[in-house]
């Protein structure tokens, strides 16, 4: 805890990674190092540092910070918190901004989209109700964010709540506001004949308005008044001093009519009324389509299966899915959900896996495959053991992940959630000079007594200096309101996110999405990206002994390595009959070949660097390797007793959609590369038969990330496509690190976007949602900014002095709720949003590399 | 004690941003009490608007200055 006494205070910060003694003094004379510090006690046992401080030359940021560059890290603690009432962008900068400034908190992120918080503290200075109450006092409703069904239930409960909320607000303030509406224009139109002339009468209209103001509209000053008592304002603040000076205006004409605020034909009852009745419609749309932009994540939770029958003591049982341990046999029956993940032991089934993965097919299942829990089981019945349960599972990493990129706020969305939060303060500043222009400027020169607001009949004719000037200045502050600024973004990228879910596409941030869209130059690691990393042997070639006698011998000199390509020899062998026997002695030399004895003669199988430095001649063989080599094969020589006696071809087979891919990659624009260890000749015949741009060949695996660094280092912006664990470096130093065929494995990946198929179409789909969402956030953020570009002038009356006409501060909240919504349904076109390279899936026939 | 020392930034703040509003808004009541030809309730009311938006911009540009400094002596 911290505490203070006279200028110094003392903090206990959780260190962690020290491991000895010496990590001690590190941290310590890090501590002490830092100016302000007096005294650094550090303790390796509990990993915490006790800091005495002077708080007016150090804070905790400076002593974490001193922590980090000494090497180890701090032990924050992070909660996720579920808020609800926030209602826009500026929302999210009050949180954020008075949560941040909390002694003890590291970092913040509030999330508009999703309504929620994650918060980064020390427990040590500041408790999470502390942090829960300083979000309370603002006047939301912050509670720690539950996880699976329960959060789903209680997030699903409150979006109700509020949706029921604004409409009844809305089932309140939209007959009256119309009635008011009808009310103030009667003796305008034909409305004379027909409706009665007490309608118009001003007190009538103040009977009507003011449930509506102190009703309905309440929330916006109860909210506004929160975040002043705070020192921060946000948007309904904006709709408060709206709402009030309009009110208060109509009020004083009607009982003050001599006041100088135009008299009773100037009252503006339906401006308040109407104000509120479209801020609140604003709301209700937005609380019912903001809920369909997270449907993904609800869906996914969906799909955890509640009941599982397990085998206890040789008993069929039920049990609750989350009451299944690693170990259990299951039993699943045709139709049922797979409740957990895990290895089938018995039976045979298709298992439709489309909801996870992405794949359209039915796969089959048989004793040894892997079964995914919340996928569901079509035909057949099947045993399997758990593997993985409760969070562990796929589905639960999915869902996690999915959440955390929700939750990630992508650069540009920074960027916008700044400009929204101090926009509120810009428009209250506007709205001043406005009015002081209006007061002592414009009135005098440009007033017209015939001018009316914009479709309205209403002339202006008994309008003093103040109540024109205060009547733009209110609309500017209506007009203004940021809404669709903050909504732009997180509402594109939860769409986005959601999208790439249903595909198998994870994305581990908004960043990813955000990064994918922008990139030059995409590697792919040749083995097991575009190949199926499974060697075979193509073509055998004998010199003075048959083709099987020869490949028996290859065999037999490999049958005990190790290596993919040796497997692949003594598979071939075996697939044509042969007996293969083990040699009597065998030796590997790494990046070489092999050396072995059998039944009296010397066997050797490798590549030219060995056959020369065993001083063995090729002769015609060199030529025919070259062939095979421009084929895209390895080709292997064998020799006996020092004599060549052939070659032994092996070669990968490329994935079926791996062409199909690279040439969608290049319709976009985008530059492809491949990185292999293979020799130069048998990658470029690759290349060439997958159409890339160029290819790094002879790459060791250690040196991929700095072949991706020296790409990065011309200025492109790269995205590396491998194996999420062996290649894992290169992966972490691209722009964006894609993990292809994840499978269930979803926690073990690096990497920036997880595919979990191994298809390198996903690849093209990963980026064409990348494109497709951001492309959408730049027309929300295009909308959202464009209408405040043009709406805040004719708020603020510039057209005026031209045309006489005047935007009304109700049309200005209509046109406000409509930018709004506007930007929300732009996002939800995203759910219908197919990657072009999902729309045609067909399944082509695998390409061997010996086509040519 | 984190409560402590915002209760007292707060206080602080709405202290110093209701002084500075008060004096725009008298600044603007002088302004027309001795030029043009307003009416008393164009003075009075333009006093009080301007004092409300010049309020509601002091507090949170003030606040967080008045959270350093309070901060740092503490």
């Amino acid at each position: 805890m911290t505490e203070n006494s006279s200028k110094k205070a003392k903090v206990v910060i959780p260190v962690t990674g020290m491991t000895c003694a010496s990590c001690v003094v590190h941290v310590s004379e890090a501590l002490e190092e830092v100016p302000g510090v007096s005294q650094a006690q550090v303790n390796l046992a509990s990993g915490q540092a006790s800091v005495e401080y002077d708080p007016s030359k150090a804070d905790v940021q400076n002593l974490e910070r001193a922590i980090k560059d000494a090497g180890y890290g701090v032990g924050r603690d992070t909660a996720l918190l579920q808020i609800s009432g926030m209602t826009c962008a500026a929302c999210v900068e009050k949180i954020q901004t008075a949560v941040g400034s909390l002694p003890g908190v590291s970092h913040i992120t509030v999330n508009l989209a999703t309504g929620t918080a994650r918060v980064e503290y020390l427990s040590s200075v500041i408790r999470l109700k502390e942090i829960k109450a300083a979000i309370q006092e603002l006047g939301y409703g912050a509670e720690e964010k539950l996880e699976g069904e329960a959060a789903l239930e209680r997030e699903k409960r409150e979006r109700e709540r509020e949706v029921r909320r604004q409409l009844i607000n809305l089932l309140v303030a939209a007959p009256l506001g119309a009635l008011v509406m009808l009310g103030t224009f009667q003796p305008y139109w034909f409305l004379p004949h027909v409706l009665p002339a007490w309608m118009n009468n001003k007190v009538f209209l103040f009977i009507l308005t003011t449930p509506v103001v102190l009703g309905p509209g309440r929330q916006f000053f109860v909210n506004s008044f929160n975040g002043l008592r705070r020192g921060v304002t946000d948007m309904n603040l904006l709709y408060a001093t709206g709402i009030g000076a309009a009110y208060l205006i109509a009020v004083i004409n009607t009982f003050w009519p001599d006041a100088g605020f135009g008299g009773r034909e100037a009252t503006f009852y339906e401006a308040a009324a109407l104000l509120t009745t479209f801020i609140i419609l604003g709301r209700y749309l937005e609380a019912v389509t903001r809920g369909r932009t997270s449907e993904a994540i609800r869906k996914l939770m969906k799909l955890q299966p509640k009941k599982a029958h397990v085998l206890r003591e040789g008993q069929e049982v039920e049990v609750h899915a989350d009451e299944v341990e690693a170990g259990d046999i299951v039993v699943v029956r045709p139709g049922e959900s797979i409740p957990v993940d895990g290895v089938v032991r018995e039976g045979y089934s298709a298992v439709d896996e489309a909801m996870l993965t992405g794949e359209s097919l039915p796969v089959e299942k048989k004793p040894g495959d892997e079964v995914i829990g919340g996928t569901l089981n079509k035909t057949g019945a099947f045993r399997f053991q758990a593997t993985r349960v409760g969070k562990e599972t796929a589905l639960s990493q999915i869902i996690q992940m999915v959440e955390n990129a929700q939750l990630t706020k992508p650069p540009l969305q920074r960027v916008a959630d700044m400009v929204a939060g101090h926009f509120i303060l810009g428009v209250h500043i506007l709205a001043l000079l406005v009015f002081l222009f209006w007061f002592f400027i414009g009135f005098d020169l440009w007033f017209m007594p015939d001018s009316r607001l914009i479709l309205t009949p209403y002339v202006l004719t008994g309008m003093g200096v103040f109540g024109f000037s205060l009547l733009t200045s209110i609309t500017v502050l209506v007009i203004s309101c940021p809404c669709a600024v903050g909504l732009a973004t997180p509402s594109a990228i939860m769409a986005g996110t959601g999208k790439g879910a249903e595909h198998g596409i994870l994305f581990k941030g908004g960043d990813a999405l955000e990064a994918i869209s922008k990139l030059t130059t995409i590697v792919f690691d040749k083995t097991g990206t575009l190949t199926k990393g499974q060697p075979s042997v193509t073509d055998v070639v004998a010199v003075g002994l048959e083709e099987q006698a020869a490949l028996r011998l290859a065999a037999i000199a490999e049958k005990n390595s190790e290596h993919p390509l040796g497997e692949a020899i003594v598979s071939a062998a075996r697939g044509q009959g042969l007996d293969v026997p083990d040699a009597d002695s065998f030796e590997a030399i790494p990046g070489y070949g092999v050396v072995a004895q059998w039944n009296g003669q010397g066997v050797i199988l490798g590549n030219r660097k060995l056959m020369a430095e065993r001083g063995i001649a090729l002769g015609d063989l060199t030529a025919r390797a070259e062939s095979l080599e421009n084929q895209g094969k390895t080709a292997m020589f064998l020799a006996t007793d020092g004599q060549s006696k052939g070659i032994v071809a092996v070669a990968d087979t490329l994935k079926a959609n791996s062409a199909r891919a690279v040439a969608a990659l290049k319709r976009m624009g985008l530059e492809v590369v491949m990185i292999t260890g293979d020799n130069r000749r048998t990658a470029q015949a690759i290349a060439g038969q997958l159409g890339v741009d160029s290819v790094l060949a002879e790459v060791l695996p250690q040196e991929k990330a700095n072949e991706v660094k020296r790409l990065q280092e011309q200025g492109r912006r790269v995205a590396m496509v491998g194996d999420g664990i062996n290649d894992a470096p290169a992966l972490a130093q691209a722009d964006v690190g894609i993990a292809i065929g994840s499978g269930t494995d979803i926690a073990k990946e690096t990497g920036h976007v997880v595919l979990m198929r191994d298809d390198p179409l996903d690849v093209v789909a990963a980026a064409q949602v990348g494109k497709a969402t951001m492309k959408n956030v730049k027309q929300n953020l295009f909308w959202a900014f464009g209408y405040n570009t043009a709406a805040i002038p004719l708020g603020m009356g510039v057209v005026y002095p031209f045309t006489g006409l005047l935007v009304s501060p109700e049309l200005a909240s209509l046109l406000m709720a409509l930018s709004s919504i506007t930007v929300t349904m732009n996002a939800l076109r995203l759910k219908a949003f197919v990657p072009p390279a999902k729309r045609d899936t067909g399944h082509e026939e695998e390409t061997w590399l010996t086509t040519t | 004690m984190a409560d402590d020392y915002l209760k007292k930034a707060l206080r602080v703040s709405y202290g110093v941003s209701t002084g500075l509003a008060l004096l725009m808004g008298l600044g603007f009541f002088l302004v027309t009490s001795f030029t043009g030809d307003h009416t008393a309730l164009a003075r009075y009311g333009g006093a009080s608007w301007v004092f409300t938006l010049a309020l509601i911009i002091a507090l949170p540009t003030v606040t967080p200055f008045v959270k350093r400094r309070i901060r740092s002596q503490v």
